[in-house]
Order: C-alpha cells, then sequence, then structure tokens
C-alpha cells in the first residue's frame, strides 16, 4: 500500500501537537521540542519530491523528527562533553549511597510489585511515571528515553550523548533505573 | 561473593548487554540466595519490558493534554507559509 501527502498546509494542524508530544517526551524541554517541530516541517517541505509513500504521512514526519532530535543530542553533548561523564562519576561513587550500607547490602526492605502489567495501563500510573521522569535531571531523563523507549544499543548512546566509556554509560542506567523504582515505589498508590 | 549494590548494577546491565560468564555466575547465584535483590531485579525488568512496549505501539507518555501553544503554532505557521510563497 502506498500513501499519498496531504497538503503541506495540513501538516501543522493534523500533526503539529503529535511531533511536539513526542519531541518534548525525548528532549524534556518545550522550547527546544518547538523549534525541532518547526525545523521538521520545514525539512519535510524540502524533502516532499522524495516522499514515495512507503510510510504513512505521520511515520514519515516522525522519522525525520527523529533525526532532528539525535542531531540536537549530537550538537549539545559535544558543548557538554565533560558534564555527563563527570555526572557519572558522581553518581557512582554516591549515588547508590541511599540504598545500600557500607557493606554493599540493602538498607530497606524492598518488595516487588504485584501484577505490574495491570498497572501499567493505567493512566494515573503514566502521569506518575512521567512525573518520575521529569525529576530526573534533564540528561538522566534523555539518555532513559533513548535506551528504553527508542531502544538504542549503549554503542549509540554514547556516540550520540558523548559519553566517553559504556561502563559510565551503564552505571548512570543502574542508578537512573533505580530511581525511578524507588520514585514508583513511593508514589504509586494502587500497587 | 557479590555484593547487594554490585548485583543491582548487574540487573541493569543485563538489560543493555549480555553478561559476561563471571557477572552471569555471580548474578545467578546472588539471585538464589538474596530475596530483595529477586525483588529489585524483577522490578527493573517490567520497568524495561513496559517501556520497550510504549517505544514499540509509539504511544508517547505525555497526556493529550500537552500542546503547542497558540504563539508558537502561529510561529511555525509563519515560518511554513513564507516558505510556501516563495
Amino acid at each position: 500500500m502506498t500513501h499519498e501527502l496531504s497538503l503541506p498546509e495540513q501538516w501543522l494542524p493534523l500533526y503539529g501537537d503529535i511531533l511536539f508530544r513526542y519531541g518534548v517526551s525525548r528532549v524534556r524541554d518545550s522550547d527546544i521540542a518547538e523549534d525541532l517541530v518547526q525545523e521538521t516541517l520545514l525539512a519535510a517541505l524540502k524533502a516532499k519530491d522524495n516522499y514515495i509513500g512507503q510510510s504513512s504521512e505521520k511515520t514519515w514526519l516522525i522519522g525525520i523528527l527523529k533525526h532532528k532530535i539525535i542531531d540536537y543530542f549530537r550538537k549539545t553533548s559535544r558543548e557538554n562533553l565533560q558534564e555527563l561523564d563527570e555526572l557519572s562519576v558522581a553518581a557512582e561513587e554516591l549515588g547508590n549511597d541511599s540504598f545500600f550500607n557500607q557493606k554493599g547490602s540493602w538498607l530497606t526492605n524492598l518488595s516487588t510489585w504485584s501484577k505490574p502489567e495491570q498497572s501499567f495501563e493505567q493512566e494515573e500510573f503514566l502521569a506518575i511515571l512521567e512525573q518520575c521522569i521529569e525529576r530526573l535531571s534533564p540528561h538522566m531523563a534523555q539518555l532513559f528515553i533513548l535506551r528504553e523507549v527508542e531502544d538504542m544499543s549503549s554503542e549509540e548512546i554514547c556516540d550520540v550523548l558523548s559519553i566517553s566509556t559504556l561502563n559510565n554509560l551503564w552505571v548512570m542506567l543502574s542508578r537512573i533505573r533505580g530511581q525511578l523504582r524507588l520514585c514508583l515505589d513511593k508514589n504509586w498508590i494502587n500497587q | 561473593m557479590l555484593t547487594c549494590k554490585e548485583v543491582s548494577f548487574l540487573a541493569s546491565k543485563k538489560l543493555d548487554k549480555k553478561l559476561t560468564l563471571r557477572e552471569q555466575i555471580g548474578f545467578l547465584f546472588h539471585m538464589r540466595i538474596c530475596r530483595l535483590c529477586r525483588y529489585y531485579a524483577n522490578d527493573l525488568k517490567s520497568l524495561h519490558l513496559m517501556m520497550q512496549k510504549k517505544g514499540k505501539t509509539g504511544r508517547v507518555l505525555l497526556s493529550e493534554s500537552t500542546k503547542l501553544s497558540e504563539q508558537s503554532r502561529a510561529r511555525i505557521k509563519h515560518a511554513i507559509d513564507t516558505v510556501l510563497s516563495q
């Protein structure tokens, strides 16, 4: 099945908000997401003659936005090259203190989530999850989304976000997941 | 014998990369004897699978109420119209 494009004037009313939400959930900043939506639509305008209708218009536009997001990450991570790696080291040093005693054993008596699959479908859970992600630093949230939602490999993420070693990335991911787990545990009342 | 702290790291790393044989043995051995780490690893895996599923279904985390502001909509429209009229 081949798809056809609607008039470019229609793109903003039809897909503006979808693209915006997609952008905000990845870059964690409304102003930047807005700019990326504009860049995406302008790039689409230039590229529309090359559209061969293999994917739907929406998928095509999101594809362009994805490239714009990756470009944005590459650009900004080069500028903040050291910041992220320093963060990871800091995370390693003091990060897990709150979870473990000096011998490295759990400080708290944690329990596990029962029937998480059911709760995961609830709107209320999603709102709490989003809040918990929002509490991470923007860098950490971006990293987490690239890994989990975009399913980028560890190697790709290190490249795009200029993280010096794979181990640094895994330390950060471990820290992020631990924080999110705790946040969900505390705030998710319906479990 | 690995500590819980080390095992919690491996429980996360496992979701990103295949563990080395040595790591895997240490991890599995610890999991057999430590209930808290089993719980922790379980939850991380649930969270990971759920996020991946969200990615695949294209369902974005933000609610439908997150929208472009009127100003930015107007600004983007202007930018598009400018190019179209050229």
